[in-house]
């Protein structure tokens, strides 16, 4: 890191006049240059610096100071550059010790509490943040709390505020600042008709009570959050019921949900609330970041990876809602604030249970839902009987009207018994499979393995009718045949390669390709019959419920399975050896096995059975009426069965917690060199930190102690954090400019008082979000204009001071958003599972997302509805500095590049929305070209065209049609930019 | 107003930086240098300029191709004795197996260099080998992560967008940063691997793509009437100066325009460099473009030559592509032989084709060359115990790299592993070390190149890293 250039603070008393001053000057530079090896158990030269009787007591060279400072063997050998080894001490900090040893070397704290006091390098205790908030009075003649200490500040640098900003500008402004989206003509023409005091506090309280609020500010949190939909690393595999988390945080924020319940349920949601389901889903935030998880079999780097997490939630939670990076002290203390390796420990130890997985919600259907099921599908039976009856009827007098399967070499009926009802060859259950409820039940952790096969088999057909827990899982095997070792198999596999597929699994995938069958999306609602054939010639066919499934494919050779006391058939497992993703979890009803491939028709006829009649044969037998009937009817079953599915199956990817071992504090991190053992506790430098659990104390007790000290009121860092971020997001800037670090890199605040001002009357206002932005957005000082004034750029060319309101390039997704508003396109469906611009594919073992660009409602939703997989990029969001969800991102860069450039003029998206601007502009502007452009710059800029604007538009317009002109509108600054 | 995340601390630690440092404004910044014909200023004076950096996915072999160790042949068929079980990644231990190539010594140097690579071997006194790497993870994406940003973690900027930050680019009409993927599939963790992390959007890797339009965007996405895109851009144009002159100077809503007429220059450029037909026969022949096996690699290792001729900082090549069954890239599990004979008669001839390009260019005075893989392989094979298996495992404990180029001690080999080549004894070498020392050669000191990030000022080498003085010229 940094040299240490200990500049101690020489306006206290220094080398000065007085007499030195044991805990400002001497403890710090005893601390930061000679405790590292002085102190604690394994000190260097027995000497410990720690203490007073250290010092006196000396080390095994002898006593280290004297009366005499030439005397003393400390001043010696710091004065012959022999210690600090290697990194001699500036003459200044000599004539410190020097001057010290001189007055007789007076102890102060004991032991030497090395961070009591800020030095020119790091933070101590009395740094600003740590310090209990300072509520401001009011400034006479300012009613708002903001304004008052601006306005003081810009008056002691000679500095005046910009007049309000037109109506015009400040409507743009405070839309896309509170919602995100650009106002419509007639809001804008609106607001600037309306002269009444109260037009501006009622547009905000719209806009505040608007559902896209939520949208919008949840973007920012999912941001710090580090937010993403997909594990990211090698396998980078897709957590499909993440985007929960992403609409609570919209939700928690519509219904303004009080910040510090808003933090508690996030970092313990579940433990707190266990019976609540939308609690577990907010403890998604510890986990939606990155995670590997492809787990080496070696221990030293599992444990490595595992510490590697835990670094990554303790610097989440320090950073999102205390503004300290607690991850910093992994290792060593932090180098630049009072937080000890044993503080990040303490933080370590509460977080230690936290795993993460998809987790199940407790949430009970409506009666009503499943009342309607029952009646739908009696209703559908009832209509199809005497069909059914006709069909069967035609049968009896025609032979060749019944299907015909030949006899399977086995067959298994599951609702009976794991017995071969043909041959011998019976099933014996392995681990936890077991039978109930009529069928061959699996959970992951057992399947049913038959005898030896009593015959050499080459073609083959292998068929089953199976149900699955659950339609996302991956790689269970249904039924197959294989050698011992599992070296060697053939068997009907769902998921592995591609989600939601089934396919014919084999050693090495040696035969095995995809089928390109569609969607698995009944298995789990209902039986589903599968079935593979095996033709001598190499053909490999699939069928799904009796129809072809995909295409069917030619591999070169077939596997024979020899007669032999080693191959086996198997169910509920893709091969030997057992474990991990190779079973199935779901239930068998039967299965059979041929020693033949069927054909299509043989296949379709045991699939649906002897009293199985086809939809073609039914439907033949019904009128015309009842036809139409029966579907409707099986269209709203299926609509219900969906919806009871996602009843029954809501999950949520949160934390699933598990018992952790102690903590221990790692020697320089390394999970092989354990220190003391430490429990969960808070910062030290704050009050309240030690929380009085014992080592072993249940996870659940540490996360929420830690979740109810960190929300605390009287936790300063807590509330200061957050009012923060949300004045950056206002302003573009925050009053401390680092965000998730309020600490000694983030620097003083521009405006202390108003941080804590702010801060108190956050909390005064029952830590309601939407009060802290009607506080801001009121403000005399966000309502000025941005109009830049040569004389304040000349004092304050960063708008420090406020002495205007910056302007700001619109994020990555306001210009999606906006792009999509003024096209008169913009989806504003709320919530549910996000849109996908990539295509997830499996290529070998790796998933990868290739870029697309989907049109149609389901896409032109808002961005913040984005399926956000780590792998998965958008080139129009990335350019325009989306954040990686990799990483935290408290703050946005706002780059301008020519790869920006070419992504917004030649992107499909941006050409299409350029069409169907070009088309409201022709459907709702009216006849004459030029009021056709007027609203284009109305949607677009929120203002009328300028002269010389519509002249030169106008030019284009007249030669090239419209497009062109929005392709180009869209492009313009005075679109992408808010004054 | 700032437009940039760096802080005011970041332009200190790195006062002399180039046109990387303020995203929008450095856009005017490059045009300026540009025109007064200054290079980027740097901490040390620069011995490379560009950097190409060929990235071998899946783990090489180092006893198969750089690690001479006649010992191990002598003990084939031996266990590998002694008291520690190593920690590998799929747990099986087999029996050691010599090395399936046959070693020389090659060159004036008499650098060790076995037969897989016939082509590399007659260029050996270019090379400067490691041949005592370790690395952090034995598992292929963190290791990964690790050899192109530092870190074993998703989020951090790799080589090449630390380099665009540090020094900028060159050239104001292609990225300074450019990725030319294998052609059979992006490698595991896919645009993961060249991300800008933290750094601004303006330093992530550019992918150029074999077919069709080089990068995404470059040209409308449905062909226009070449009139009304033209037009339409006069007018974006237009539209924006009209709006600068009402706001009055506006450094950001100036660039904007500028970016506007980079992309345009983007769009001649692009198609330019990656049109190599203007190469002639030989060349294409010097690459391997002529045999159907070495084509693909042949082609990007020309086209990565072509774009430091126009100023592109870093080129990023990977041979390779994603894990799995079969295998298509170094990723030797099963069959090291089958594998690696397969993997290098792709690379071998290309790169050897790249170095003599560069040499009788004369650039190679000022680019430096990387090859370089996650790690390497075990010296006994992954079978059961008292097997000679026919694959190895994966090894994070020693491993061998090479770089070629500007300001190196040529035809050396540097450090060593133990007499099996399993674990790096003398001079090992960390990622942090390597990093450090390639942005020595490029001028910078590693300490001092930075960027804030969440309370650290985040750097390539974290906070450890030497410089590896043994193989500086």
């Amino acid at each position: 890191m940094q040299p240490l250039l200990l500049l101690l603070s020489l306006s206290t008393s220094g080398s000065g006049a007085g007499p030195v001053n044991f805990d400002k000057t001497v403890a710090p530079l005893l601390a930061g240059r000679c405790l590292d090896c002085h102190s604690g158990a394994d000190r260097k030269g027995g000497l410990d610096l720690s203490t007073s009787q250290g010092l006196h007591a000396g080390g095994d060279s002898g006593p280290v100071v004297d009366k005499k400072p030439s005397e003393s063997l400390l001043v010696q050998r710091v004065n012959a550059d022999e210690m600090p080894p290697k990194h001699p001490l500036p003459l200044a900090e000599r004539a410190i010790l020097q001057k010290w040893i001189e007055e007789g070397a007076a102890w102060g704290s004991d032991p030497i509490d090395p961070y009591r006091y800020s030095t020119s390098t790091r933070a101590g205790s009395d740094w600003w943040a740590f310090q209990k908030l300072n509520r401001p009075a009011l400034k006479p003649g300012r009613a708002n709390l903001i304004d008052g200490i601006v306005r003081a500040k810009l008056v002691e640098k000679k500095l005046t505020p910009s007049p309000a900003a037109d109506p015009r500008t400040l409507i743009r402004r405070v839309f896309f600042d509170l919602i995100g989206l650009p106002p419509t003509p007639a809001e804008v023409e609106a607001f600037a008709r309306d002269a009444s005091p109260e037009a501006y506090a009622k547009l905000v309280d719209r806009l505040l009570r608007s559902p896209h609020y939520g949208e919008r500010w949840a973007r920012h949190w999912l941001d710090v959050s580090r937010f993403g939909e997909s594990d990211g690393y090698e396998f980078d595999k897709l957590r499909p019921n993440a985007w929960r988390f992403r609409d609570w945080v919209i939700q928690a924020l519509n219904d303004d949900m009080p910040y510090d319940r808003f933090a508690k349920l996030q970092i313990a949601g579940d433990v707190l609330e266990p019976a609540n389901p939308s609690a577990i889903v907010a403890s998604g935030f510890l986990v939606c970041g990155a995670h590997d998880s492809l787990q080496p079999a070696g221990d030293v780097m599992k444990q490595i990876m595992r510490q590697d997490e835990l670094e990554d939630l303790v610097g989440v939670v320090g950073q999102t809602f205390l503004g300290m990076t607690v991850n910093c002290a992994r290792c060593h203390d932090h180098k630049f604030d009072p937080i000890r390796q044993s503080d990040y420990f303490r933080f370590a130890a509460a977080l230690s249970g936290v795993r993460r997985g998809d987790r199940a919600l407790p949430v009970k259907p409506p009666a009503e839902l499943a009342d309607k099921i029952d009646e739908l599908r009696k209703n559908i039976a009832a209509l199809e009987m005497p069909a059914r009856e006709r069909v069967l009827q035609d049968r009896k007098t025609s032979a060749k009207l019944s299907p015909q399967v030949p006899k399977p070499f086995a067959s298994w009926d599951f609702s009976r018994d794991l017995r071969d009802t043909v041959g011998g060859l019976h099933g014996r259950a392995i681990g936890t499979a077991k039978l109930t409820n009529g069928a061959l039940q699996l959970d992951g952790k057992g399947h049913v393995e038959t005898g030896p096969l009593p015959v050499s088999v080459l073609e083959k057909s292998l068929e089953a009718w199976v149900k699955l827990d659950n339609p996302d899982q991956r790689g269970g095997g249904v039924i197959g045949i294989r050698s011992p070792d599992g070296g060697v198999f053939d068997c009907v596999v769902y998921g592995e390669r591609e989600p939601r597929r089934w396919m014919a699994g084999s050693e090495s995938f040696r035969r095995t390709q995809a089928f390109q069958g569609a969607e698995e999306s009944q298995a789990h609602l209902k039986y589903v019959h599968v079935a593979i054939t095996y033709a001598a010639d190499g053909t490999v066919t699939a069928y799904r419920d009796g129809v072809p499934y995909g295409k069917s494919y030619r591999v070169e050779q077939q596997q024979r399975f020899e007669k032999s006391s080693l191959n086996h058939v198997v169910f509920g497992l893709r091969h030997l050896p057992a474990g991990g993703n190779k079973h199935l979890t779901g239930s068998i009803l039967r299965a059979n096995l041929y020693t033949q491939a069927l054909s299509a028709t043989e296949v379709a006829a045991s699939a649906l059975g002897e009293g199985y009649v086809s939809v073609s044969d039914l439907e033949a037998k019904l009128s015309g009426g009842d036809r139409e009937k029966r579907k409707r009817l099986l269209g709203e079953l299926a609509t219900a069965e969906v919806k009871m599915h996602d009843w029954m199956s809501a999950k949520a990817f949160a934390v699933t917690p598990q018992p952790p071992p102690v903590t221990h504090r790692l020697k320089r991190g390394n999970p092989q060199e354990k220190a003391e053992l430490i429990t969960a506790g808070g910062l030290s430098v704050l009050k309240s930190s030690d929380f009085g659990l014992p080592v072993n104390a249940p996870e659940a007790d540490s996360r929420r102690r830690l979740a109810e000290w960190i929300a605390d009121k009287d936790n300063p860092l807590f509330a200061r954090t957050i009012v923060n971020r949300v004045w950056q997001y206002h302003f573009g800037r925050g009053l401390v400019d680092t965000p998730n670090d309020l600490g000694f890199n983030g620097g003083q605040p521009s405006h202390p008082e108003l941080l804590d001002g702010l801060a108190a009357e956050f909390i005064a206002r029952k830590w309601s979000l939407k009060e802290l932005h009607r506080l801001i957005v009121t403000s005399d000082t966000y309502r000025q204009a941005s109009v830049s004034r040569p004389e304040a750029m000349a004092v304050d060319a960063d708008n420090r001071l406020l002495w205007r309101v910056s302007p700001r390039r619109l994020e990555a997704e306001a210009v999606r958003d906006a792009t999509l508003a003024v096209a008169g396109r913009l989806n504003p469906a709320v919530g549910g599972p996000g849109y996908r611009d990539v295509r997830p594919y499996i290529f070998r073992t790796s998933q990868f997302y290739e870029p697309l660009d989907p049109e149609g409602p389901e896409s032109n939703r808002r961005s913040v509805y984005r399926l956000s997989a780590r792998g998965g990029k958008n080139s129009l969001l990335d350019t325009f500095d989306c954040a990686d969800p990799s990483t935290p991102t408290p703050k946005r860069a706002a780059t301008t590049t020519p790869l920006q450039a070419l992504s917004l003029m030649n992107g499909s998206f941006t050409l299409r929305m350029a069409d169907h601007l070009a088309a409201r502009l022709r459907a709702e502007g009216g006849s004459s070209t030029d009021d056709q452009i007027r609203l284009a710059f109305a949607l677009a800029y929120g203002r009328p065209a300028k002269g010389p604007e519509l002249t030169a538009c106008r030019e284009v317009v007249s030669k090239h049609g419209l497009a062109p002109f929005c392709r180009a509108l869209l492009n313009t600054n005075g679109f992408l930019y808010v004054h | 107003m700032s437009t940039s995340t760096a802080s005011r601390r970041d332009f200190l630690s790195f006062p002399l930086r180039g046109i990387g440092a303020t995203a929008a404004l450095s856009l005017l910044a490059a045009q300026g240098r540009a025109a007064q014909g200054r290079a980027a200023p740097t901490h040390f004076p620069a011995k490379a300029k560009r950097v190409i950096h060929v990235c071998l996915c899946g783990g090489v072999s180092q006893i198969d191709t750089f690690d001479f160790k006649p010992e191990l042949a002598k003990r084939h068929g031996q266990p590998l004795g002694g008291s520690e079980r190593p920690d590998v990644f799929f747990g099986q231990v087999g029996l050691l197996r010599k090395n399936d190539w046959e070693f020389k010594k090659r060159g004036q140097s008499g650098l060790w260099v076995s037969d897989l690579f016939p082509h590399l071997a007659t260029v050996a006194d270019e090379l400067t080998v490691i041949r005592s790497m370790v690395a952090e993870s034995s598992s292929h994406t963190p290791a990964t992560f690790q050899e192109n940003s530092g870190f074993r973690l998703n989020g951090f900027p790799s080589v090449g967008s630390w380099l665009s930050y540090g020094l900028g680019s060159e050239t104001d009409d292609l990225p300074a940063f450019v990725v030319l993927p294998d052609t059979r599939g992006l490698p595991a963790g896919g645009t993961i691997n060249w991300s800008n992390g933290f750094l601004p959007a303006r330093h992530q890797g550019v992918m150029f793509q074999s077919k069709g339009a080089a990068i995404s965007d470059l040209v409308p996405a449905r062909p226009l009437p070449p009139d009304a895109d033209r037009d339409a851009r006069a007018l974006q144009r237009h539209l924006n100066q009209l709006d600068l002159a009402d706001r009055g100077a506006n450094d950001e809503l100036d660039s904007r325009i500028k970016a506007y007429e980079l992309a345009a220059k983007m769009q001649l450029a692009v198609p330019r460099v990656t049109d190599l037909s203007g190469e002639d026969e030989a060349t294409k022949a010097l690459y391997g473009m002529d045999r159907e096996e070495s084509k693909d690699f042949g082609r990007n290792c020309l086209l990565a030559r072509r774009l430091l001729e126009q100023g592109v900082r870093f080129v990023q090549l990977f041979s390779g592509g994603p894990f799995g069954s079969p295998r298509i890239n170094w990723d030797g599990h099963e069959d090291v032989k089958e594998n690696h004979a397969r993997e290098a008669v792709r690379v071998d001839q290309p790169v050897a084709g790249l170095l003599k390009d560069l040499r009788r260019r004369g650039m190679l005075d000022d680019t430096l060359v990387l090859f370089t893989s996650e790690f390497g392989r075990t010296p006994f094979t992954q079978s059961n115990a008292d097997a000679i298996g026919s694959g190895r495992d994966h090894n994070q404990y020693g491993f061998s790299v090479w770089l070629a180029g500007a300001g190196l001690r040529h035809g050396l080999a540097y450090g060593s592993t133990d007499s099996i080549g399993w674990k790096a004894v003398e001079n090992r070498t960390t990622w942090y070390d390597f990093h450090a020392t390639v942005l020595k050669l490029l001028g910078i000191d590693h300490t001092k190149l930075t960027f804030y990030h969440n309370g650290i000022h985040r750097r390539l080498t974290n906070v450890h890293g030497d410089v590896i003085q043994g193989i500086l010229a």
